[in-house]
């Protein structure tokens, strides 16, 4: 609008709205499609249909969007007279979420989700969710960055309360509903102090002003602005779950479906992440002596927390979503340096994460539908013997995840930290390390119960002492203090799982178990051989421009 | 073939005698091992006879031979080789060695007859020859060190070769542990020296010193000390020698090998071999005489109050390396080695004997249950009587013309060396009165029913056998030597072994008598030529009237062991309650044992068991391991405690971090 | 004949194991491993003594974004090392292979696995590859004792991966920090590869943390006082084979660590905590050996021992003399011989025993196993480092180098050696001799024991006789290795001359330390 408002004259001549490049807005568009023809198809009368066609459908469109996705690498270009910017950065991360997003379509492809929030909403929710992310990581205009913020978020409260009939899910997407709407709040704010401070909402021109301000005497003085950055990084902070700010995330992941949980934990973390580089690498590197040194120390603190919350923790979920955490802050490191390196390392340790997650959770999904335990971490005592495929998965997720050479997650450490000394910032790569010294405290104790412990012989006896008087004060999420996590572990979800379940093996879900070992397999081979997902992050680092 | 040859052969003989009979110990029966055994070292005598004579074909100045075969250890600038020295003091020892373990080994065959141990016993003997003859051979300080230890661990295999008696394996583990710290001293010693020489070979390290070092050098010193402390470990000089005593655990062959004739003079060769470093550096060889001088003393002294019979000649072993360690560091090489040699066949000799007498006693060694073997066993008593007239040095026996050999010497350096020529003589009173005391106490007096029992014509026989050393009872399948005894009187070989010991005992005198004929001293001269001590032959006639002294103070000690055990059998009680503490004192063996006990044994243990106990449990395990740990653990706590699951504390928390972050960048910014 | 096959076939080897029947799979991988122990000797065959550069090089890019080579070569340094390990590894698999365990496939896939690793890391040239098995080579550990350990494997185990990965991870970030830094300072693209760091020497300060962090992971893995905190649970609750290969083999990667990686590309800050490290080598010596006097557990014995060996070897190492560094490396193969064998021999006697490790239920095991009896003596003997053995001259070089450079200490050190008589005998006579433990049933050994025990007391028999062997291969590299840490010391001819060159040089680098502004 702002650009039609400029040019009356050249309007009067031939009217005509700003030049629209369909075909780079491709993989947007044909998410939006999807969403809605997913939506109308679930309207369908036969159940078998939708819950045949629907999740086929949604995996038909994310198919279209990657393969757009993909056809669109190296021509990076802005459409929409700069509101959005799909370049390769942008396309890399759309990858992730799309991936994500089947990875979340195949978990829950029998899941009761699906069921009791209705296939078709359920999965053009998802689809919306990644276009919000999509629109989100390519925005180069405040406007459309909230606007992606709050498509993704909106989609997503609603999926944590999909399984609607158990409080856990509920009361999980409601948190989520308030604590999200916080955020965004905070970040509105900060979006606005932006642009008052530098009157416009073009990230160029905001660039062009930091940097301005950033050039006399190297600091910026203008407390609006200021305020304005910290308060976006706030936002910022809550959808990623940087510490101090993460509290919602394990009681969130653990209280929504796993599915979802798997497609937060990865899609979303990334979105947060993908939004940091966009606007602090791109907008507001002009402060980066300023904004730096705070997100080091955000980082520093969310290693820290994440890793020491997980310790202790017995159910599998809770104890993610605390790594998460930790997670998060090794990534947000990649932020702080402010280089094309830092921005590389980031994007590659996201694409590592994915996969090693995806994996993870995949097993927790099998676990879950088989074992009578839901996610506690005794549903995997002596999965070693009894499904090595799923035991191997996880063993190797959890290596993964702390950071053990011969898997993905071994490389990106690697890179993260040659990132952060190049950039002068070695302490905070002991920061990483050291984090990744606790986290062995949680991870390793996952592979010793799959492998050195056995089989419950007996199932758990299911203790009522989840059923909750509505006045009651306790959330039905107790904290993460294990004895509550102790009495939680048996009675949830319980409607499935049991007895009865343990006969249904992994065979009646080929698609969790295929996820997990892609996944696993996938993250031992770029462990080895990293050298195509270099290839793939080496373009989003060249995206940006005007870095080191 | 070359000298060398010869010197090689009589290294390996015993070499492939050890692996022949620890390769077959299953296939062999009855004696085969012990014929065997004795066997290779009597050829290796012959070999040794077979060098000595190529030796003596070069001239006196080119009799000092290397042979190397291989490069050993040999890097950077260490020239370690696998390289043998034959020089006539080489030789000599070789000599010695060969000749008196091949009688040993004939004694054995004999005596260890039923001992279910028999074929190892063999081995293990033919590997003490084996390392004994590699300690005197090596030509560099490596493979000396490597000797030296072999013989060490030979030794202790052989104490401890009743490994059934916890005493003789603590006496094998107290024998060992000691040689070791004589090992350490000796590699110090070398680096002290390989410092300057650059070299650890020997004939360059001789000819090298001279050059490299001043006289009294510190590092020199400080070397030569260092050697003397591997000497005084393995030659049991005070104050390393208290694993000795202990050793006669061990089978009385061996204690004759090698507890009396030739590993305990080991100390002795060594001193002798490195005379070049110790004459450029006095002040270490002074140390050596004084140490030499006080153990001479100090055993003798333990000597008079010991009733085990193998411990009282323990003893006197002591006490006559403390001769010959004093003669080698004064200078007195010839006569030093002269006395070893004389040493090695009386004590051998004595020690068989003991030997005989202790299996007629059905393993009891305690003197104060013997008496009256005289007419029992005469040939035993024919033995110990040549055996002990040598010890106190009687004319015409051998020991007679080497002790006094010594002491001569002594007093013909004059000056603060004649302390040590008294020395000398209070040593030869003490000695003749202790041996005696023995002899008396064994062979005189009211026969005991073990010796009417002999003389019957019947050997005793005890039906539970125990240990002499704290009574333990034996166990049969490896234990004192098997169920029977056997006695030389009724054992061919130990007799023939005996008989010949006693004849050198007699006649080993004539290798060097004083006017008549000097064939030792001039055979060695080879080897200490380079020698700076005044080497001139003290006068005849001063030898000969300390010849004379000398064998009127033993006479005289020999009259009051009569006097005293014999003739008024009831004064050694009253001596010994008129001077009970005195008494106490040697009895307890000047409190070495428990000086060393009290200082270095149990601290070191106390430290051990509280690091076990304390320091890994407290700090490693507690603090460093613990408390990381729990540090970590409680972070964690911290945080799922601040994870309610309320909102408002969420809230809160929230709000925290939006100020904090604020005023962070406006801080920052002004 | 590239390097890649010797490294890699144990692994190789180990997965089509996974596919056989439990019946066949540990003579399979038996079988595995003597080829590759084969292989091994061959290379020994084939290298040349004389030379000090690098033989049987593989260079290829295998991470070109971060300048890590996949370059494989042996030296002097790795040689007898690589042999060691193939020896030590088919010895533990034949073992192993006369055993019934449960789920064979996953034991000898771990095992197999953590072959190549070891094999690896002593082969690799490359700074970040090193770093990468180094690292790896842990996890089979942590799966064979926490599956087939005996006792509280779990904690054990667990504690064993966290402790030494403590070390590892900030070794990760020092290695990193090395390749970044040298390229910063010398305005060289990056690389890890060892042969181009020696030429890019960092800054004083950047090779002050630098060392500390990989003598942290070094002291951890090796381990020395105090950083032994995981040993007595891991080295008690380990499978035997496991264990044997543990104390053999991977304490000597750390060791070896030092002499490839610290002394050559951190020689400033080598000579700067010289005296530190020589303190820490010295308390471990000392402390160890009177943990060893006093522990009743055999298994703890031949711990503690290892950790006064080991102590033994970086004494050596940072004697910073040609000297000393030749003799740990000896000492290393010595070591790896003497207590292999130790393991395996107190698994005969614990199966004598009644079962039982502990001393106290010994004795008199010696009477109808004289065989036994004999093997245990000379491995004993040899433990102790008795003269004679090449265990002595390892040892002989060691406090040689000590000596020149610190006399004080090597004279301290020599405590060690005399304790090391005590403990080894101790172990023997409380163990074979005295009276006849109560559980005991003395019997003569077996084959299937015998395989573990005599191949090793055959090599250290050899050795002990050709001590030459061992030394004449590695003389040029050592020396090279040792020159500029023995040149800044100042103990080199012309050390002077070439400090004052080389600081200048340092304050060079320092200058353009700081990276971009």
């Amino acid at each position: 609008m702002t650009i039609v408002g400029h040019v009356p004259l050249v309007a009067s001549t031939h009217i005509k709205g700003p030049h629209i490049d369909w075909l780079a807005l491709s993989p947007i568009v044909v998410l939006t499609i999807g969403a809605l023809v997913v939506l109308l198809v679930g309207l369908l009368g036969s159940s078998a249909a939708r819950r045949r066609v629907v999740p086929a459908l949604t995996l038909l469109t994310l198919g279209l969007s990657i393969g757009f996705e993909v056809a669109r690498f190296k021509h990076d270009n802005s459409i929409i007279s700069g509101a959005l910017q799909v370049d390769d950065l942008a396309l890399v991360l759309d990858l992730i979420f799309s991936s994500a997003a089947i990875a979340a379509v195949l978990l829950s492809w029998r899941g009761r989700a699906p069921e009791e929030a209705g296939h078709g909403e359920y999965h053009s929710l998802l689809l919306f969710s990644v276009l919000g992310m999509a629109i989100l990581v390519s925005s180069t205009n405040l406007v459309t960055l909230f606007l992606g913020f709050e498509l993704l978020s909106i989609p997503l409260y609603v999926l944590c309360a999909s399984e609607a009939r158990r409080e856990g899910s509920l009361e999980s997407g409601l948190k989520y509903l308030v604590i999200g709407s916080v955020g965004s709040a905070t970040l509105a704010y900060g979006l606005a102090l932006i642009y008052g401070a530098t009157g416009s909402m073009d990230y160029t021109v905001i660039a062009a002003t930091v940097s301005k301000g950033g050039l006399l005497g190297g600091v910026l003085t203008d407390p609006m602005l200021l305020t304005g950055i910290a308060l976006v990084i706030v936002g910022f902070a809550f959808k990623a779950s940087v510490a101090p700010f993460h509290q919602w995330t394990p009681d969130v992941y653990e209280g929504a479906p796993t599915p979802i949980t798997a497609f937060m934990a990865t899609a979303t973390k990334a979105a947060a992440i993908g939004i940091f580089l966009r606007f602090f690498d791109v907008a507001a590197i002009g402060a980066q002596n300023q904004w730096a040194p705070w997100l080091a120390a955000l980082a520093a603190f969310t290693i820290i927390v994440g890793n020491v919350g997980a310790l202790g923790q017995s159910s599998l979920k809770r104890m993610l979503a605390y790594s998460g955490v930790g997670q998060a802050g090794y990534m947000l490191s990649g932020v702080v340096v402010g280089t094309q390196l830092g921005i590389q390392a980031t994007v590659f340790y996201l694409a590592a994460y994915l996969l090693i997650n995806l994996a993870a959770f995949a097993v927790i999904v099998a676990r879950q539908r088989e074992s009578a335990d839901g996610d506690d971490i005794s549903a995997l005592a002596g999965l070693g013997a009894r499904n090595p495929g799923l035991a191997w998965a996880m063993t190797i997720a959890m290596l993964a995840l702390a950071g053990i050479p011969g898997t993905v997650g071994f490389i990106g450490k690697f890179y993260l930290i040659r990132a952060l000394v190049a950039g002068s910032y070695t302490w905070l790569g002991i920061a990483i390390v050291i984090g990744s010294m606790i986290s062995l405290g949680y991870y390793l104790r996952v592979v010793a119960t799959i492998w050195m412990r056995r089989a419950p012989e007996i199932p758990v006896d299911r203790t009522p002492g989840l059923v909750l008087t509505p006045t009651g004060p306790l959330p039905a999420i107790a904290g993460g203090s294990p004895e509550a996590d102790a009495e939680l572990g048996p009675g949830f979800d319980g409607e499935h799982g049991g007895a009865d379940a343990l006969e249904a093996g992994q065979m009646a879900q080929p698609e969790v178990a295929i996820v997990a070992l892609v996944c696993a397999v996938a993250t031992v081979f770029f462990g080895i051989l990293p050298q195509p997902l270099f290839h793939l992050v080496s373009h989003a680092g060249s995206a940006i421009t005007g870095l080191f | 073939m070359a000298t060398t040859t010869f010197a090689w052969i009589v290294l390996l003989c015993p070499l492939v005698g050890t692996i022949l009979i620890g390769g077959s110990f299953k296939v062999l029966k009855g004696r085969t091992a012990g014929v065997i055994g004795t066997a290779v070292i009597g050829l290796a005598f012959a070999f040794a006879i077979a060098t000595l004579i190529s030796l003596l074909g070069h001239g006196p100045q080119q009799r000092e031979l290397t042979s190397s075969v291989w490069d050993y250890a040999r890097t950077l600038n260490i020239d370690a080789r696998m390289s043998i020295l034959v020089d006539p003091l080489s030789v000599f020892m070789m000599l010695v060695v060969t000749g008196v373990s091949m009688l040993i080994h004939l004694y054995s065959v004999a005596y260890m007859a039923s001992d279910r141990g028999y074929t190892r016993f063999f081995a293990y003997l033919n590997f003490f020859v084996f390392s004994m003859l590699l300690l005197v051979l090596a030509a560099n300080f490596i493979l000396l060190i490597a000797g030296w230890a072999f013989v060490g661990a030979a030794s202790y295999m052989l104490i401890s070769f009743w490994y059934r008696r916890t005493t003789a394996t603590k006496a094998g583990l107290k024998a060992f542990v000691i040689n070791v710290v004589g090992d350490v001293g000796l590699v110090l010693g070398t680096f002290f020296i390989f410092g300057h020489t650059g070299t650890v070979d020997f004939v360059k390290t001789f000819h090298t010193v001279p050059h490299v070092f001043v006289r009294d050098s510190p590092d020199l010193v400080a070397g030569a000390m260092f050697l003397l402390v591997g000497a005084f470990a393995k030659s049991a000089q005070v104050p390393l020698h208290t694993w000795l005593p202990d050793a006669m655990e061990g089978p009385t062959p061996v204690s004759a090998l090698i507890h009396a004739a030739t590993m305990v003079t080991a100390g002795v060769y060594i001193i002798a071999r490195m005379h070049v470093i110790f004459e450029l550096a006095p002040a270490a060889a002074d140390v050596g005489a004084i140490i030499g001088g006080a153990t001479l003393l100090i055993a003798a002294s333990i000597g008079l109050v010991v009733t085990d019979l193998k411990r009282v000649i323990a003893y006197s072993t002591m006490s006559q390396i403390g001769y010959m360690v004093m003669a080698v560091s004064v200078g007195a090489y010839s006569a030093g080695l002269y006395h070893l040699m004389t040493h090695a066949f009386f004590k051998a000799l004595l020690f068989m004997a003991a030997g005989s007498v202790i299996s007629a006693m059905g393993g009891v060694q305690s003197l104060d249950r013997m008496g009256g073997f005289r007419k029992a066993m005469p040939f035993t008593f024919g033995a110990f009587l040549i055996g002990g007239l040598a010890l106190c040095g009687l004319p015409p026996f051998s020991g007679w013309l080497s002790k006094d050999d010594i002491i001569g010497f002594l007093d013909h350096r004059g000056g603060g060396f004649l302390i040590l020529g008294v020395v000398g003589y209070v040593g030869t009173l003490m000695t003749a009165i202790y041996t005696f005391r023995m002899i008396f106490r064994t062979f005189f007096g009211e026969p005991v029913p073990e010796a009417r029992e002999l003389q019957e014509g019947h050997l005793h026989h005890v039906d539970v056998p125990v240990n002499p050393a704290n009574g333990e009872v034996e166990e049969l399948d490896v234990g004192f030597p098997g169920p029977e005894h056997h006695i030389a009187e009724r054992a061919m070989p130990m007799k023939v072994a005996m008989s010949g010991l006693a004849l050198l005992a007699i006649v080993g005198g004539v290798a060097q008598v004083p006017g008549v004929d000097h064939a030792l001293s001039s055979f060695l001269d080879t080897t200490f030529a380079d020698s700076t001590i005044i080497r001139d032959e003290h006068s005849t006639s001063a030898a000969w009237i300390g010849l004379i002294i000398g064998a009127a103070i033993a006479l005289a000690g020999i009259g009051i062991a009569y006097r005293v055990w014999v003739v008024a059998p009831g004064t050694s009680a009253k001596l010994i309650e008129r001077f009970a503490p005195i008494h106490k004192f040697l009895i307890n063996k000047w409190y070495f044992d428990e000086a060393i006990d009290f200082l270095i044994v149990r601290p070191t243990l106390w430290f051990g068991r509280f690091g076990n106990t304390a320091i890994e449990r407290v700090l490693v395990a507690g603090v460093i391991t613990g408390g990381t740990v729990s540090i970590v653990r409680a972070c964690g706590a911290l945080v799922r405690r601040a994870q309610t699951g309320f909102l408002r504390y969420y809230a809160a928390a929230v709000l925290a971090g939006i100020t904090l972050t604020a005023l962070y960048f406006l801080i920052t910014s002004s | 004949m590239s390097l890649s096959i010797l490294i890699w076939l144990p692994l190789v080897v180990a997965l089509v194991g996974t596919a056989l029947p439990r019946a066949w799979v540990g003579r399979w991988n038996a079988l595995g491993a003597v080829v590759t122990l084969g292989i091994a000797i061959s290379f020994l065959a084939r290298f040349s003594t004389g030379r000090a550069g690098l033989q049987f090089v593989t260079d290829k890019v295998w991470i070109s974004e971060l300048g890590i080579h996949y370059k494989l070569g042996l030296d002097g340094l790795n040689v007898l090392l690589v042999v060691l390990t193939a020896l030590l590894f088919s010895v533990s698999f034949a073992w192993s292979a006369r055993r019934e365990w449960d789920r064979p496939q996953l034991f000898y896939f771990h095992l197999g696995l953590a072959e190549s690793a070891v094999l690896g890391a002593f082969c690799a040239q490359d700074l970040a590859l090193f770093v990468t098995l180094f690292d790896l080579m842990l996890i089979p550990f942590y799966f064979l004792t926490g599956m087939w350990g005996s006792g509280d494997r779990v904690r054990a185990t667990t504690k064993l991966v966290i402790y030494t990965l403590v070390g590892s991870f900030l070794m990760l970030v020092a290695a990193i920090a090395t390749g970044v830094l040298a390229s910063d300072q010398h305005g060289t693209p990056l690389t890890f590869v060892f042969s181009a760091l020696r030429a890019l020497p960092l800054s004083h300060t950047s090779q002050e943390w630098i060392f500390l962090c990989f003598a942290l992971a070094f002291l951890v893995k090796m381990p020395l006082v105090p950083f032994h905190g995981w040993l007595p649970d891991a080295y008690k609750s380990m499978p035997t084979p496991a264990v044997a290969v543990f104390s053999g083999v991977l304490s000597k990667v750390a060791a070896y660590g030092f002499l490839r990686v610290v002394l050559t590309l951190f020689p400033y800050a080598s000579v700067h905590y010289q005296t530190l490290i020589l303190l820490i080598s010295l308390v471990s010596i000392i402390y160890a050996t009177a943990l060893a006097f006093t522990t009743n557990d055999t298994r703890l014995v031949v711990a503690y021992s290892s950790v006064a060996q080991l102590g033994f070897i970086t004494l050596g190492i940072f004697s910073l003399r040609p000297t000393g560094s030749q003799g740990a490396l000896l000492q290393m193969v010595n070591h790896g011989l003497v207590t292999a064998p130790l393991f395996f021999i107190v698994a005969a006697l614990a199966s004598r025993a009644g079962g039982s490790e502990d001393l106290r239920e010994m004795g008199g095991i010696a009477f109808r196993a004289p065989m036994l009896a004999s093997l245990f003596l000379i491995v004993g003997l040899a433990t102790l480092a008795i003269p004679g053995t090449s265990n002595f001259v390892g040892e002989f070089l060691i406090l040689l180098g000590v000596f020149q450079s610190k006399l004080a200490v090597s004279v301290i050190a020599f405590l060690g050696v005399i304790g090391a008589a005590y403990y080894a005998l101790r172990l023997y006579i409380r163990s074979m001799h005295n009276r006849v433990g109560p559980s005991v049933q003395s019997r003569e050994v077996e084959p299937r024991e015998l395989i573990g025990i005599v191949p090793l007391v055959a090599v250290i028999l050899a050795l002990a006789l050709f001590p030459r062997f061992g030394l004449e291969r590695s003389e040029r590299t050592v020396q090279a290795t040792v020159a500029p840490a023995q040149l800044l010391a100042g103990s080199h001819p012309a050390a002077q001359a070439l400090r004052d060159a080389r600081l200048n040089g340092f304050f060079l680098a320092a200058s353009s330390e700081r990276g971009r502004p």
